[in-house]
């Protein structure tokens, strides 16, 4: 059964084979695809909601009189987004009817000093918005996460959840970092 | 050398090829090698892109959902505020996120709309009358056999490019390299312009032989095009990586907060109407084509509107502030630095997509030979090169030729 290549004078049968196929065997590269798509797909699903808000269930958030839904959106410690440093996604569902009140909600990684610095800003429909947290270098794992909500009437509010809470995976990476440092 | 190389186990395939000299051995050989040991491989990759050449004219063909069919007694096209009021009518729950307008006047307008739960979806409106016609999959086929071919599924993460984007896009350098060796080696190719040949009786070898040389010397332009644009993604990628960028346009534009409306509620702010966006973004460069239009995604950000250029191969865009209609941002052409249109232009170059569907079906065409080029050409290197290889290291070794393996 060759595969039309010109033997070589392999001894044993898997030698034979190995002369045989050695140069058909990178077909088995399609499987890379095969095994990538439901990763991929279930990334489309959350693209579009249809896989719910983030990785896990929603933590709650109240702040000032909204109640907001916020969740990470993959379980992993924070990425390297190179340039852009070490980064966190998340995602946020406003309260029904709260869209009519909040211009926006800002997410950061400790107290933020200022409403200027109120950290990375949710985009997306009210039901499901998504920002890009810094997780800078100073960044420990018992900070909180801060949401700094702004209202169109010119109100803010302020909000903090422990980052241990929302977000297990990048406490712990930011606790061995800080323990690696040592 | 060369004397002794001729005189090695293996004839070359064609008579006139006996008088070549030892470095066009040698450029067969690496010919040969460029591919074939991931000629499955690159198959599949040269099969895939063919198909997404014609992807959105192969749903057209399955789908009456993505055609834009004149109802009876229509004759205008709807303005954007419109067809959106129409859409919106049909979905009061929901809310628009972006409207594209297919550059081809036969598909369907594509609108994606949140839903009061957040889910996404994008829904094919017809043109004429505003109706739904039907709704987009979570992964519709064009994106399905664009994201097969481009990056293998493999996901981005880190902030980096796709692992799959690499591997794909690195094969443009063997691609360039088969199509320089090709050349190399087939001496006087330009006769067969005039004189093509393709022996249809004289043997499996023979035919694939003649077919992969007829095939080769035709689509040199497009296995050019393929290969450079395949291997700039994937310099493009490694720049990215490394942090280079060459794009001028800087960071995406946040509105001022002093430019934003004072109102109590959001319900206060006056509707934004597409037709005054487009209109206020045309006024500032009149030769803005709309292709398409992102919504603001939040109270800071500027309805986004892009399209082609007059040039079809570079891409314009416009930024207006939805709360008073002033520009705030423009790209056009000459805003663009030569190094970036050189390489947005990398992109419809690749996919055949700025002519119409014409130039689609003869990528298509193309793509198809380029497909057959791979597979023919392995059938010819498993009956020579493996045989040659051998003969051209032993005759380069051993005083005396050599029969026997020499790898």
């Amino acid at each position: 059964m060759s595969a039309g290549i010109q033997r070589g004078h392999a001894a044993t049968r898997l030698g034979r084979w190995w002369q045989d196929w050695r140069f058909h065997l990178n077909a088995l590269a399609i499987l890379v695809p095969v095994a990538a798509f439901p990763a991929f797909y279930h990334l489309a699903r959350m693209d579009t909601g249809e896989a719910g808000l983030g990785a896990r269930e929603p933590a709650i958030v109240q702040a000032g009189p909204h109640a907001l839904r916020l969740v990470e959106f993959t379980v992993d410690p924070p990425m390297n987004a190179g340039v852009a440093g070490r980064r966190k996604v998340f995602r946020l569902a406003l309260c029904p009817g709260c869209d009519d009140d909040i211009r926006a909600v800002h997410i950061r990684l400790g107290k933020p000093r200022s409403l200027r610095a109120a950290g990375a800003l949710f985009s997306g429909p009210p039901e499901r918005q998504t920002a890009d947290m810094a997780v800078p270098d100073s960044a420990r794992a018992r900070d909180a996460i801060w949401l700094t909500v702004e209202e169109w009437s010119g109100a803010t509010h302020q909000a903090q959840v422990p980052l241990a809470e929302v977000a297990p995976a990048t406490a712990d990476w930011l606790r061995r970092r800080k323990e690696g440092r040592e | 050398m060369t004397e002794r190389a001729q005189t090695g186990p293996a004839a070359a395939p064609r008579p006139k090829k006996k008088k070549k000299g030892g470095m066009a051995r040698l450029w067969l050989l690496i010919h040969g090698w460029l591919a074939l040991p991931l000629w499955a491989y690159v198959f599949f990759i040269c099969v895939t892109g063919t198909i997404a050449t014609i992807s959105h004219e192969l749903i057209w063909l399955t789908s009456p959902d993505v055609r834009a069919s004149r109802p009876e007694g229509a004759t205008e096209r709807l303005t954007p505020d419109a067809m959106i009021a129409a859409v919106l009518a049909q979905r009061p729950e929901s809310r628009v996120r972006s409207v594209s307008w297919p550059v081809e006047t036969h598909f369907a307008p594509e609108v994606t709309l949140s839903d009061r739960a957040g889910l996404s979806s994008t829904v094919y409106v017809n043109p004429y009358d505003g109706r739904i016609q039907g709704v987009s999959g979570t992964v519709g086929f064009r994106y399905f056999i664009r994201a097969l071919h481009g990056w293998l599924f493999l996901p981005w993460t880190g902030g980096g490019y796709s692992w799959g984007w690499y591997a794909v896009s690195f094969m443009g350098i063997p691609m360039i390299g088969s199509l320089v060796t090709g050349i190399m080696v087939y001496k006087k190719f330009w006769r067969a312009y005039l004189n093509p040949r393709l022996r249809i009786g004289k043997g499996a070898r023979t035919f694939w032989g003649d077919f992969h040389r007829l095939a080769g010397i035709w689509s040199m332009p497009f296995v050019a095009i393929i290969g450079v644009t395949g291997t700039w993604f994937f310099v493009e990628a490694l720049l990215s990586d490394n942090g280079v960028s060459i794009s001028t346009a800087g960071v995406p534009t946040v509105l001022e907060r002093e430019t934003l409306p004072l109102v109590a509620h959001r319900a206060d702010l006056p509707p934004v109407s597409l037709d005054e966006v487009i209109a206020s973004a045309r006024a500032a460069h009149p030769g803005l084509r709309v292709d398409g239009l992102w919504l603001p995604e939040n109270a800071f950000s500027p309805v986004d509107i892009y399209g082609r250029g007059a040039f079809p191969l570079f891409y314009e865009s416009a930024s207006v502030n939805p709360y008073d209609g002033q520009v705030v941002r423009l790209r056009r052409v000459a805003d663009q630095s030569a190094l970036e249109l050189a390489t947005t232009l990398m992109y419809p170059l690749h996919f055949g997509d700025f002519l119409g569907i014409w130039l689609k079906l003869v990528y298509f065409f193309f793509g198809l030979l380029l497909s057959m080029m791979v597979l023919s050409g392995m059938l010819i290197w498993t009956k020579r090169t493996a045989r040659e290889t051998k003969a051209y290291v032993a005759a380069r070794r051993a005083p005396a030729p050599v029969t026997g393996p020499a790898e």
